[in-house]
């Protein structure tokens, strides 16, 4: 490692145990008091320039290289901070998509105001478009200099709590389902929208149902042309690859101890059973671990493949179900017992039967394990796409 | 190291890469000694190339790529040894022997008796490790049993040999010796088990696309497409924990133990289904599929088996955490 990296471990330890939350999984036992912990922890890392470390460099805070946001990132898993969950959207999709598609008048308004805690969701998914993004129905009809937004968007993180949203709706029809989208910027405050929380099985709401009734949307806050809405969403899409998935692996390999804990309580520390299962367990995320960095490592570089992150996001996912799946069954009949949740806790609280319930989240959300497994096979190992052409006709 | 991973990996894959699996045996020995493999990781005040554990790890992928026969992972272990054998006056000259390819073997699963021994019949010596002694032995006059291997790409005997050999350690030293000569040959299954992997999963990728069956290639069928998804990405992982831990001069016998049985699971498993998603071709001697799942069960025995590495850094786990 270079000296000027050491150097900057040295400062974001140091800044980390200074100004790092300590309580804050006691604080996250409610709604207000998850909600209070992220704004007010976002607010520190902006103020001490560790929250946009992989914006451009002209926006303060930002203008960090993959190497130190890496750093930073293991920094934050290794003093097991709070993970920014509300901001996360904010600082990378909007932000990037911001920067590569706004008009600068569109970056002067809104990028300063992601520093100062201004909220963004996403409004992508719908009901019927899940996997299947290209199939978004919610339509934008173009009146004057505003578009009349009809519709409704779901699995839109943070939704109830953010202030604007990435929205992709179908001003067109004609041609190819792609084709027809166009991408807007949304004020949540605007009249017509309506955000529902979404119960999720282990108790928490980290999703909402967006309705849009005659929502109105100014022409300015388009992003891209009418009809290119596909080609900015897939930047949004790739705001971020890589960064997450390390600091996950490596927070679910801090979390060992939970596990190591419960063994330990259930006085099995000499069931050769349970430990040749926790011992594979952990040699499979330091597998993972491995991996992640490599990827990082590969784009630093500039060797990235196509299909390279697929290959890091479905080691995570199915290492998480497994380190779940070896919570639950150690958990035994006291993770039968329901105990409150922590919001925004993490993948690996010690809840074990939340924790094997909320990890379902990485084998679905972004992309599900299925979805990784068919670009791994086609873009990686040369495997032939899907023929298209399957219409509703066929089905009749 | 002065050569990079891939500049050593592209002049291995010329050497085992084009011909068939399982290149005749002494050809690949004269291969192996010629390009200087055997010398590779041992210091250049000795006479060696200098090169890290990384080197190794290339080396021993190749040979497990190619089915290559042969006792390179007993060679290695003993060229270990000898390099360590500071107070030893004959030192010198019996490295220059076994990098030059004179066979030197040992034991792939170190323990009271010498079996596992591959290649004795052409070896002068042989490596013996005991908790208070590491010995160089002769094989003169030693009685030789060759135990018939489901795996055909490699020759085992159990060995009994009669002289008391040359000591290369004693003591405490023999004990730390005898960790690091054991960590080598877990890498070297490692090694070996990942390249068997990749060979076998490529081939079976090849396979899928040419084999056609309803009117369209294997390849296109979603089901099939997601299981070598899966093997790619279990491999994929192994291999990057396998050269991240190759330059991690801290790794613990244990974690290259339990990176050892990791990679023959995933190899295991890999070639398991290697065979099913060829069908019935998969189950003909003449076809190269047994070859590889016979060598990953092997590979899965050898050096200890995932029941004692997975015991082992579980219990670590439990110690750590």
């Amino acid at each position: 490692m270079t000296d000027a990296l050491e150097t900057l471990r040295h400062d974001v330890r140091a800044w980390l145990e200074a100004e790092a939350p300590k309580d804050w999984r006691t604080t996250c036992q409610t709604h207000e008091g998850f909600l209070a912990t992220q704004r007010g922890w976002f607010a520190k890392l902006a103020a001490g320039g560790y929250a946009v470390p992989h914006w451009p460099e002209q926006w303060p805070g930002g203008g960090r290289g993959l190497a130190e946001q890496k750093l930073i990132y293991e920094e934050f898993a290794r003093a097991d901070t709070p993970r920014l969950l509300l901001s996360f959207m904010s600082t990378y999709h909007a932000a990037s998509t911001l920067f590569e598609w706004g008009s600068s008048e569109q970056q002067a308004r809104y990028i300063p105001r992601i520093l100062e805690g201004e909220i963004w969701c996403q409004g992508f998914s719908e009901p019927n478009a899940g996997s299947d993004l290209a199939n978004v129905r919610t339509r934008a009809e173009r009146r004057g200099d505003v578009y009349v937004v009809n519709g409704q968007k779901t699995w839109s993180t943070m939704g109830q709590f953010a202030d604007q949203c990435l929205l992709l709706v179908r001003t067109s029809s004609e041609g190819a389902k792609q084709a027809g989208l166009t991408y807007l910027l949304l004020d949540l405050k605007t009249r017509g929208v309506t955000a529902r929380p979404i119960h999720q099985i282990h108790g928490d709401e980290e999703f909402a149902e967006l309705f849009l009734d005659d929502v109105e949307v100014p022409v300015a806050n388009r992003l891209g042309d009418e009809g290119q809405g596909w080609a900015v969403a897939q930047s949004t899409l790739s705001s971020e690859r890589g960064l997450t998935l390390l600091e996950l692996s490596a927070r679910m390999r801090g979390a060992l101890w939970r596990i190591a804990d419960r063994i330990r309580a259930q006085d099995r520390g000499n069931d050769a059973g349970i430990l040749r299962d926790f011992g594979r367990l952990a040699t499979k995320i330091d597998a993972t671990c491995a991996l992640a960095d490599q990827f990082l490592a590969n784009r630093i570089a500039g060797e990235e493949r196509v299909g390279d992150a697929s290959l890091v996001k479905l080691s995570y996912s199915r290492t998480l179900r497994e380190f779940t799946a070896l919570g639950l069954r150690i958990g035994a009949l006291d993770a039968q017992y329901h105990e409150p949740i922590i919001f925004g806790g993490g993948m690996e609280t010690g809840n074990w039967m939340a924790d094997f319930m909320n990890s379902y989240a990485w084998t679905i959300a972004g992309g599900s394990d299925e979805v990784q497994r068919n670009i791994i096979s086609e873009r990686l190992l040369g495997m032939p796409r899907e023929p298209k052409g399957w219409t509703l006709e066929q089905r009749a | 190291m002065t050569m990079t991973r891939a500049e050593l990996q592209d002049a291995a894959r010329q050497a085992f890469g084009g011909a068939d699996l399982v290149p005749d045996a002494e050809r690949a020995w004269g291969l192996i000694a010629e390009m200087g493999w055997l010398m590779m990781t041992v210091p250049e005040d000795r006479g060696g190339l200098g090169l890290g554990r990384e080197a190794a790890g290339v080396i021993h992928t190749e040979i497990g790529r190619a089915l290559v026969p042969g006792p390179g992972i007993a060679q290695l272990m003993v060229i270990e040894a000898l390099s360590a054998a500071d107070d030893l006056r004959e030192r010198d000259d019996l490295l220059a022997r076994a990098m030059g390819g004179e066979v030197m073997t040992a034991s792939l699963s170190p323990g009271a008796t010498l079996d596992c021994v591959p290649d004795a019949d052409r070896a002068s010596h042989v490596l013996v490790l005991s908790a208070d002694r590491v010995a160089l032995v002769p094989l003169d006059g030693a009685s030789l049993t060759e135990r018939e291997t489901w795996d055909k790409t490699r020759r085992l005997f159990d060995v009994e040999p009669i002289a008391i050999g040359l000591t290369l350690a004693t003591g405490d030293a023999a004990a730390a010796l005898g960790e690091r000569i054991e960590a080598q040959l877990l890498f070297a299954l490692t090694g070996d088990s990942l390249g068997g992997a990749d060979a076998i999963l490529e081939r079976t990728l090849d396979y899928l696309k040419i084999r056609h069956q309803f009117g369209r290639p294997l390849a296109l069928f979603q089901a099939l497409k997601h299981r070598v998804a899966d093997m790619k990405t279990w491999l994929a992982a192994a291999e990057a924990l396998f050269w991240n831990r190759a330059l991690d001069p801290g790794a613990t016998l244990t974690e290259i133990g339990a990176l050892k049985a990791h990679a023959t699971n995933v190899y295991r498993a890999i070639a398991e289904d290697a065979i099913q998603l060829h069908g019935g071709i998969g189950l003909t001697m003449e076809y190269h599929c047994h070859l590889f799942l016979k060598r990953a069960t092997l590979n899965a025995v050898l050096g200890g088996d995932a029941d004692h590495w997975e015991e082992r850094v579980g219990r670590r786990a439990l110690e750590a955490g």
